[in-house]
């Protein structure tokens, strides 16, 4: 059977702010996001890889929710970004999403992945339009599979603003740009290479 | 999904694959069943590739990766005598990023094409069994739709069975094996077909002369 192709794309700005500056953030993205109430959500995100003799493992993230029972299984494959569009203000990846059973991790056990490393990601989700703003803090588990025993991993949050569109729309990041612009000086959202993060 | 029995029809007599096909669906017609459309159920076969085994110390594994259009928007994948994963079909676009760890084994898809058959609470789907351009052998799936727990409907379905199948019929699927009261899934019928097609695989082909 010939794979569909993938034709949407996640395009992502970036940015941390510390944790005394969370109430003025959420504040300040009332304003220009939709009018309903932002909502809060708790994952438990496992990150998967398997090595062969390419010179990168295979990397798959499976986030869960913790506080909606009966959510889906996702689990999220990410490729290249793409970095070298001087006119995408985004970075825009390349993403397979995949909506599972619940024994997915089991699955990947038996298809030779091994279990990385997991977090707990706790915070909150913000829309305007098809934009998605989420705002969340990373927690290390400190016991692996112990989702109650966790530690704050930094003293910031993570900002993220997305949009999933057809990729080599500029006017998708342009208009993500001027959604940015709202949030500065309090926050400022960038393009940000994870390869220069490693 | 009501619970299901995928069995395996063998060629009459004499006969070829698509005659043999039609004497059974001539039974079914007979009996009062209706024709309502088509179905298939496609099944391919990874196995871990060589770069991998190496890393992981383990001897290489088959992987099925199955489809079937009651269900279009899924794709399930299966080891034998392992977990069942319910996806959706991006798990196909995962299996092509994937190519480097698991390829596809030559000449590996076999599937089955037929008509379902609606009579009364009952789903019967009779299927030719394909390997390329070669019919390998008949699938008959029958499914009774009100009932979800194997051991409540098992002597009923078997009596269905004997009256189009007769001596053909065959015993219960392994797959409700100690599970009689667990609930029937989906993942529990694509477990048979991936038995079947296995079986049919090991089969000598039909004899040409039984091919049309």
């Amino acid at each position: 059977m010939e794979a569909p192709p993938v034709t949407m794309m996640p395009y992502l700005l970036q940015r941390s702010v510390l944790d005394h500056s969370l109430e003025s953030l959420i504040h300040r993205l009332r304003g220009p996001c939709d009018n309903v109430e932002p909502e809060t959500f708790l994952d438990h995100e496992m990150v998967f890889l398997l090595k062969g003799q390419q010179a990168s493992p295979f990397v798959l993230r499976a986030p869960c929710s913790m506080d909606r029972a009966g959510s889906p299984w996702h689990v999220r494959s990410l490729g290249q970004s793409e970095m070298r569009n001087k006119n995408c203000h985004a970075l825009v990846q390349n993403c397979v999403d995949i909506a599972t059973s619940e024994n997915f991790t089991d699955f990947l056990m038996e298809m030779g992945f091994h279990m990385d490393y997991e977090f707990v990601a706790k915070g909150h989700l913000f829309r305007n339009g098809i934009m998605e703003i989420v705002v969340y803090k990373i927690y290390c588990i400190l016991v692996p599979g112990n989702t109650d025993n966790t530690e704050a991993q930094s003293f910031s949050y993570l900002e993220e603003l997305s949009v999933v569109a057809p990729p080599g729309l500029d006017m998708v990041s342009d208009a993500m740009r001027n959604f940015a612009e709202q949030l500065k000086p309090l926050v400022q959202l960038q393009k940000l290479d994870p390869k220069r993060l490693l | 999904m009501g619970v299901t029995c995928v069995s395996q029809m063998p060629v009459a007599e004499g006969k070829s694959v698509q005659q043999t096909v039609e004497i059974l669906t001539r039974k079914l017609e007979m009996l009062g069943a209706e024709k309502q459309g088509t179905f298939s159920v496609d099944c391919e076969t990874y196995h871990t590739a060589a770069s991998t085994l190496g890393s992981q110390g383990q001897a290489g594994k088959l992987m099925y990766v199955m489809h079937n259009s009651e269900y279009p928007l899924s794709c399930f994948a299966l080891f034998e005598n392992g977990p069942c994963l319910i996806a959706d079909t991006n798990f196909d676009v995962l299996m092509v990023k994937l190519k480097g760890f698991f390829q596809s084994a030559k000449a590996s898809k076999i599937e089955t094409r037929g008509t379902r058959y609606q009579y009364c609470d009952f789903l019967v789907k009779v299927g030719t069994v394909t390997m390329g351009p070669s019919a390998r052998g008949i699938s008959v799936e029958v499914e009774y739709c009100p009932c979800v727990v194997a051991s409540d409907c098992w002597s009923l379905l078997l009596e269905f069975l004997q009256s189009f199948l007769g001596s053909h019929t065959p015993g219960a699927p392994a797959v409700f094996g100690n599970r009689h009261d667990a609930v029937y899934g989906p993942a529990d019928t694509m477990v048979q077909y991936m038995e079947l097609f296995n079986k049919i695989r090991k089969q000598q082909q039909v004899p040409v002369a039984g091919i049309r």
